[in-house]
């Protein structure tokens, strides 16, 4: 049976590795333990998303104040007052309960797209989490906070592989070759937070009409704006116009 | 408001990579000063702000440059563009010629689908609100305007070679919250922007373009056509030439602007959605209302460098359906939105 409380030393020693500064008997203790304790494989894992997210190498929605959270729940992680968390779940949610995945950064992805480029057929992990479209807008108005996040964090926890795997949760291939629907129909997705939740949902209504408006938008923008017909690069144009 | 640390880091690894001007995101100068008195509110929706030292002559001229030599001038270019939410480098093509005194320009998808989106009619000398506020002609509208260099901090970072050309690098970072910052390589000679970046409050990039190459004598002649069987032909004008004065909108009021915002015009769009447009010579936002009936989904969109605030309003026994589109943050597109009331 596991225990309920990772025992303090092994996590110390844990954070110790990912500093690089575990010694040669905390190194031997924590391989012998990570083979059996699937806790521990578990606060590994959080650890490396943390860490990968400080540095920028996860996809993550990026709001201004992500870093202090994962910070902050790193902090409540490490002086163990906290109740442990027993399954994957539970423990992305905390680490990422605000958190949903996004697209790779652009800068991030130029890499991978290149390598991507060469594989005929699309492969898209699971990061982007989109509910279904069948939600109805009245719900979404007036959701509240568990409803939303629980399936946002509950897809990711299934994509999430586990142990030292979890920065590799990022990759997200793209073909180039597979025509045009796929193109058009990822650039043209509008990303819809309602109000009240913080997962973002995928609503074609909202995002058919947010398009329509930044079409009508730009009229305005390229003319104010000094830029002439730079602006227009944001439009999507489709043939039902 | 100032960066977090860890923010900085975000900054090191992440966009140090990739950007060389890291130098350019100094963060004792991201971290906002309190400057402008962005709480004193006029109820005609232009704010007051506190006077500032004028702005250098180099930056005045440099924007001045920029929002009047590119409408005069005959150009072919390429350029590239990228957006946070997509991660594929979209190419362009624009071409621009002035004809009988009427400006024609094309914007070409160089890959995917063709597409094209065209604009024929503006005049030359039809200066729009946002042109004059570039160029600071501000007097006519009376103390109540901003000029640009109390909106922004800008700097001149040196000179820099793009598409070939020489050219200049500035940048504009807002005074408040309330707007996003931009860095700007305009030509020396066209005052074309030939790259932009813009970067949002957590110093993220939000998109970003840049010229590969530039043709100031195009043939015309093969390029009157749109060559795309998909193509749109965009308003050449939203509002009236050379605005002398200050206008309001109607039956809509905009209870808070950000300070430096000015009122473009009003028209409406699509199926009776009143449109509110406002300019502060860089950034732009639009205000969409129109009558709704059933649920009115609220919450915020976006797509790229492009956010949409949803909300809705009650006026007169009705509901609205409330949607303000910019390329601003988010505290400010939901400040905006939570205060418009109807006349």
């Amino acid at each position: 049976m596991t225990e309920q409380t990772q025992p303090p030393v092994l996590a110390e020693s844990l954070s110790a590795l990912m500093d690089n500064q575990a010694s040669e008997l905390e190194l031997q203790r924590l391989l012998k333990a990570l083979d059996s304790d699937s806790e521990l494989k578990s606060t590994w894992s959080r650890y490396q998303i943390a860490s990968a997210g400080l540095k920028g190498d996860i996809p993550v929605l990026a709001s201004s104040d992500f870093a202090s959270r994962v910070s902050a729940a790193i902090e409540a992680e490490e002086t163990y007052s906290a109740p442990a968390i027993s399954d994957v779940a539970e423990q992305t949610s905390v680490a990422g309960s605000n958190v949903v995945a996004m697209p790779l950064r652009w800068w991030q992805q130029a890499g991978r797209v290149a390598v991507a480029a060469s594989v005929a057929g699309a492969v898209i992990l699971g990061v982007q989490q989109y509910q279904t479209p069948g939600a109805n807008p009245a719900d979404m108005a007036a959701g509240t906070m568990a409803a939303a996040p629980a399936p946002a964090v509950e897809t990711k926890a299934a994509n999430l592989p586990s142990g030292i795997n979890a920065p590799a949760l990022s990759a997200r291939t793209v073909a180039v070759q597979s025509g045009y629907e796929s193109r058009p129909q990822e650039s043209r997705r509008v990303m819809f937070v309602p109000r009240q939740q913080v997962a973002p949902v995928y609503n074609e209504d909202v995002s058919s009409y947010v398009n329509q408006l930044i079409q009508e938008h730009t009229d305005n923008a390229s003319l104010n704006s000094g830029q002439g017909m730079l602006p227009y690069t944001r439009v999507i144009l489709v043939e039902e116009d | 408001m100032l960066i977090p640390v860890l923010i900085r880091q975000f900054i090191r690894s992440s966009v140090t990579r990739f950007i060389p001007f890291v130098a350019i995101f100094p963060l004792t100068v991201l971290a906002q000063s309190d400057g402008l008195n962005s709480s004193a509110h006029s109820a005609d929706a232009i704010n007051t702000v506190a006077p500032m030292a004028t702005q250098s002559p180099e930056v005045a001229n440099l924007l001045r440059k920029m929002a009047t030599i590119p409408h005069t001038l005959n150009y072919q270019g390429s350029f590239t563009y990228q957006h946070k939410d997509n991660p594929a480098l979209q190419s362009f093509r624009i071409i621009h010629w002035v004809e009988d005194g009427v400006e024609h320009e094309r914007l070409q998808h160089l890959n995917g689908p063709e597409r094209e989106v065209l604009r024929t009619g503006k005049a030359i000398g039809c200066e729009s609100l946002g042109d004059q506020l570039l160029q600071g002609k501000i007097s006519q509208f009376g103390a109540n305007l901003a000029r640009m260099d109390q909106l922004y901090k800008f700097e001149i970072r040196g000179p820099e070679r793009v598409a070939g050309r020489e050219a200049t690098a500035l940048l504009a970072l807002p005074l408040d919250q309330f707007r996003h910052s931009s860095l700007l390589t305009i030509d020396n000679e066209t005052g074309l922007v030939l790259k932009s970046w813009l970067v949002d409050e957590s110093a993220r990039p939000l998109e970003r373009y840049q010229f590969i190459d530039l043709d100031l004598s195009p043939e015309i002649e093969n390029l009157r056509e749109p060559k795309a069987r998909l193509h749109r032909a965009a308003t050449p004008q939203v509002a009236d030439c050379n605005p002398t004065d200050a206008k309001q909108a109607e039956r809509w009021n905009l209870v808070w602007v950000p300070p430096g915002f000015a009122f473009v015009g009003q028209r409406q769009v699509r199926n009776q959605i009143d449109m509110l447009m406002y300019t502060d010579g860089l950034t732009t936002f639009s205000v969409f209302i129109e009558e709704a009936s059933g649920s009115i989904p609220e919450g915020v969109a976006q797509r790229g460098a492009t956010l949409a605030v949803m909300d809705s309003l009650r006026h007169a026994n009705k509901n609205y359906r409330i949607t303000v589109v910019g390329e601003i943050p988010v505290v400010t597109a939901q400040k905006i939105a939570q205060n418009i009331a109807g006349i």
